[in-house]
């Protein structure tokens, strides 16, 4: 029962002093005292400071003896146990005290003096994250850097670098701007997504929003909806919020809310053009009136509510150059230049029927298909040809020829009609002698005969062919030109409906005379186009409900913004309007222009 | 005049009494939620406005209406990042540091609503998308921030078992002391174990250690798992060792809960810079390509 303390101090050179003495108690007093059992001459120590018993089980138990407490492992307490088996370490001032056992019996204190720590502010630094990680600083400089050097600094070097290159259509090259892909708000439509590499063929020049001439420079010759000051003229007034930013904008160069780009978005994903929608062309055409006082225009807001009636283009006059327009409710009066009664002709029980039905290439009554077929376009319909859709029953046959087939008068031309009739119709020669005939193969009617008699008869026949009664005027009109019998000019338009695109393709479940009053019509003057309210039996505004019958149709069904006549189509090639010839292309129009009745 | 003085000094005391107070009040329920309210109130407008007012073609930043959001969130995210700015200027003033900390809290959040509402929806590989990922997940560190500094420091004080950091150190000290003195008997291979385990440094095991808690390449742990032999100085190195690893523990278990405490702000602040840089580029590339 004894504790060996141990007392480890060092010269001024730095070797170590080792002195050992036993002290033969069951307990010790540490403290500055002189008197205790170990003395620590150290200010930061009590004088009697720290008192350790041996306890019965072996353990020692540590007490401070004042108020001040002591370290025991580090920790700052005013009591505790060591276990001399695993040992412990007492701290008092700048003295650390070991305690463990040695021997069997034996405590030994080993005591050191340890130096000021002048470290311990660093090591504790060690607690925070910061010691793990790298700073917050130098991380931020990198991201930032990293972006505003990928993201900004490249592409605009680049582009302020390249060597601008005109747009061309036909030819698409890659952009020379580097990494502005990362600048796409998102995807350009499918027609542009070629451009999609090219950036600057759109956004020419630093900060200059998308100029029109640059979408020109591709888009050639698009039609203008109307002209620039009608437009702004017939614009319902912005919001105050699109007014303001409009203001901001124009100051910094955008072309207003008339620009392409107002209305073509781009960067909406890879989608086409959507059609526009009816609020798009009710916004101007609703009231349109009111801002344009001097319009011609009807309002329009809504096919089924409030839409103008149609004005089909016709021909007025005979041999007019231009087609007029007229509203089917004023009973227009169309100058063709034909006779047809197309009652007579689709009556299933009359004489035109009954004359198909004996014919193989009929077999059954007129259908209008007989005589009417569709253009490629769906649209319109095909030129009537005499050749093909009459002369079945409007026979021009004029005699047979030497092979014993059948020869036709020439349709179409007058001159044609001449040459053809002066072949059947020569006045006969005078007989050589009176009972005498030319012989063999040279005799009339003979291979080898000669008719070189006056063609006499041949203009009267012409002249009769063109007179009221002739076989021409069951058709045509006759009139005279230079003063010469002539017929009048066949003038009908190519389209009727011009500023708008109506399908057949669309409608072919439906009975043609269910729209057009064929059936009932006697004469050619009538014209028959349907009128909106025998469209507006299936075909109603936007906002209508659909239903088997009724078809919600918005403007765009029928009418397209730059090309009045064509389509917005979903599905095909580009262009997404299909163009309408001019109403005034029709040659004879031209040709006959001068022609009177 | 003695009624005065004590008028004066009465409300003096009140003053005194409410900013001891507000002292005690957390910065989320500053002024009864005051920047809460506020935050709430321009969020509803914000979403109000854009169901309500027509943007043509479609909603997004183009619009006059998208760009209002988008300068409003441009000078949210300017003000709430010079929180670093303010909190280093300690000066007198009426602006008291908790209001503004309340307001980057309540205000950040209101830009989840603003940001969203001025993308229009419309998300992209590109570096408007960039600008706003990068706001959400400051935000979302931000969150984390709010949500660990409301909860973790209590759990701090609970693993310090009442002592600081610095006598967690001085305890492993002294163990590492006593542990040499007791390593004196060890044979060769022992002695080996106790070396790499005095060695290793305190804070060994990086960030990934620190946020998981978990230390593979413990040396402290091998040790106690490769001392062999049965003498009596073996069986007190290993009771020192551990002493030593339980110390370790607690000194890891206040690495982790540090860690976890401080880890969001080290994603939160490069991020925000990172913000700031691809704000800088959004705004300038959709006005250079116009």
């Amino acid at each position: 029962m004894a504790f060996l303390i141990r007392t480890i101090d060092f010269t001024a050179a730095g070797r170590e002093i080792i002195r050992d003495r036993v002290v033969e108690q069951t307990a010790l007093t540490i403290g500055r005292a002189a008197e205790c059992d170990i003395h620590l001459p150290d200010l930061a120590v009590e004088q009697r400071h720290v008192r350790i018993d041996r306890q019965p089980d072996g353990t020692l138990a540590v007490e401070a003896l004042g108020t001040l407490g002591f370290g025991l492992d580090g920790r700052v307490v005013t009591q505790g146990i060591i276990d001399p088996h695993t040992g412990g370490e007492i701290a008092l001032g700048a003295a650390r005290l070991a305690v463990a056992r040695e021997g069997d019996d034996t405590i030994a204190i080993t005591i050191r003096q340890i130096a000021a720590d002048e470290g311990k502010g660093d090591a504790l630094r060690g607690f925070a994250l910061a010691s793990a990680l790298p700073s917050k600083r130098a991380m931020s400089w990198i991201f930032a850097g990293a972006i505003l050097l990928a993201l900004l600094m490249v592409p605009v070097a680049s582009h302020l670098l390249r060597d601008p290159v005109k747009n061309d259509p036909e030819t698409i090259v890659p952009g020379q701007v580097v990494m502005d892909a990362a600048w796409s708000a998102g995807a350009l439509s499918l027609k542009h997504h070629e451009l999609e590499d090219n950036c600057e063929s759109c956004h020419v020049a630093a900060f200059e929003s998308v100029q029109d001439e640059t979408c020109i420079s591709c888009h050639e010759g698009l039609g203008d909806h109307a002209k620039p000051t009608r437009l702004a003229g017939g614009m319902a007034p912005l919001s105050s919020g699109d007014a303001l930013q409009w203001r901001i904008g124009e100051a910094l160069g955008k072309e207003g809310p008339l620009g392409c780009v107002s209305c073509h978005s781009e960067h909406e994903g890879p989608v086409r053009q959507k059609p526009a929608s009816e609020a798009f062309c009710s916004d101007c055409h609703d009231a349109l009136d009111t801002r344009l006082t001097d319009t011609a225009l009807a309002n329009a807001h809504d096919f089924g509510k409030e839409h103008p009636q149609f004005r089909p283009a016709f021909y007025a006059s005979f041999g007019a150059a231009k087609p007029v327009r007229a509203s089917p409710d004023t009973k227009p009066i169309e100058r063709s230049g034909l006779k047809f009664p197309h009652d007579v002709h689709m009556d299933a029980r009359g004489g035109a029927a009954r004359m198909a039905l004996s014919l193989p290439d009929y077999g059954q009554p007129l259908e209008c298909k007989d005589c009417h077929s569709l253009t490629a376009d769906k649209i319109s319909f095909k030129e009537v040809t005499m050749e093909d859709s009459c002369e079945g029953c409007h026979s021009l046959v004029s005699g047979r020829t030497a092979s014993g087939a059948f020869s036709n008068l020439r349709h179409g031309d007058v001159k044609d009609l001449a040459e053809d009739l002066a072949r059947i119709n020569p006045a006969p020669r005078p007989a050589l002698a009176s009972g005498r005939t030319r012989p063999g193969q040279f005799a009339r009617g003979g291979a080898y005969a000669a008719n070189f008699g006056r063609p006499m008869r041949a203009y009267i026949g012409l002249s009769n062919a063109l007179s009221p009664g002739g076989i021409c005027t069951e058709c045509h009109l006759p009139t005279t030109k230079q003063g010469r019998p002539d017929l009048m000019p066949v003038n009908l338009p190519d389209r009727f409906l011009t500023s708008g695109f109506f399908t057949h393709e669309a409608h072919r479940k439906e009975e043609c005379t269910d729209c057009h009053a064929a059936d009932t019509s006697k004469a050619a003057t009538d014209l028959l186009i349907p009128d909106l309210k025998s469209c507006r039996d299936c075909h109603l505004g936007a906002t209508a409900v659909k239903t088997k019958k009724i078809v919600p149709s918005d403007c765009a069904m029928c009418h397209a913004y730059h090309v009045p006549s064509g389509q917005w189509s979903p599905k095909g090639k580009a262009p997404h309007y299909s163009p309408a010839p001019a109403p005034d292309k029709t040659t004879i129009a031209a040709l006959f222009g001068q022609a009177k009745p | 005049m003695a009624t005065k003085v004590s008028g004066t000094s009465n409300t003096r005391f009140k003053q005194d009494e409410r900013r001891r107070d507000s002292d005690h009040v957390s910065f989320l329920k500053h002024r009864r939620f005051r920047w809460l309210w506020i935050a709430l109130v321009l969020s509803g407008i914000s979403i109000a406005g854009f169901v309500l007012i027509d943007q043509e073609p479609r909603p997004n930043g183009g619009t006059w209406y998208g760009y209002t959001l988008g300068t409003i969130g441009l000078g949210l995210i300017i003000w709430l990042s010079l929180l670093g700015v303010r909190k280093r200027r300690i000066n007198p003033g009426a602006w008291s540091l908790k209001a503004w900390t309340s307001a980057h809290v309540y205000l950040g959040l209101s830009l989840i609503v603003i940001g969203t509402l001025h993308t229009g929806f419309q998300i992209g590989w590109n570096v408007h998308t960039l600008a706003y990922v990068l706001m959400l997940l400051v935000i979302a560190t931000g969150i984390y921030g709010v949500i660990v500094y409301a909860t973790l420091p209590a759990s701090l004080s609970a693993n310090r078992k009442e002592m600081t950091r610095a006598q967690m150190l001085d305890a492993l000290t002294a163990i590492d002391r006593q542990l040499e003195s007791a390593a004196q008997p060890l044979g060769r291979a022992d002695a080996d174990w106790v070396i790499a385990a005095l060695e290793q440094d305190t804070f060994h095991g990086g960030a990934l250690g620190r946020l998981t808690g978990r230390y593979p390449r413990c040396a402290t742990a091998r040790a106690l798992k490769g001392m062999a032999g049965s003498s009596g100085a073996v069986d007190r190195v290993i009771a020192l060792l551990e002493k030593r690893r339980d110390q370790l523990t607690q000194i890891r278990g206040a690495l982790r809960i540090r860690a976890l405490l401080e880890i969001w702000l080290f994603i939160h602040i490069p991020l925000t810079i990172a913000l700031i840089a691809a704000l800088t580029a959004h705004v300038i590339s959709v006005f250079y390509y116009w």
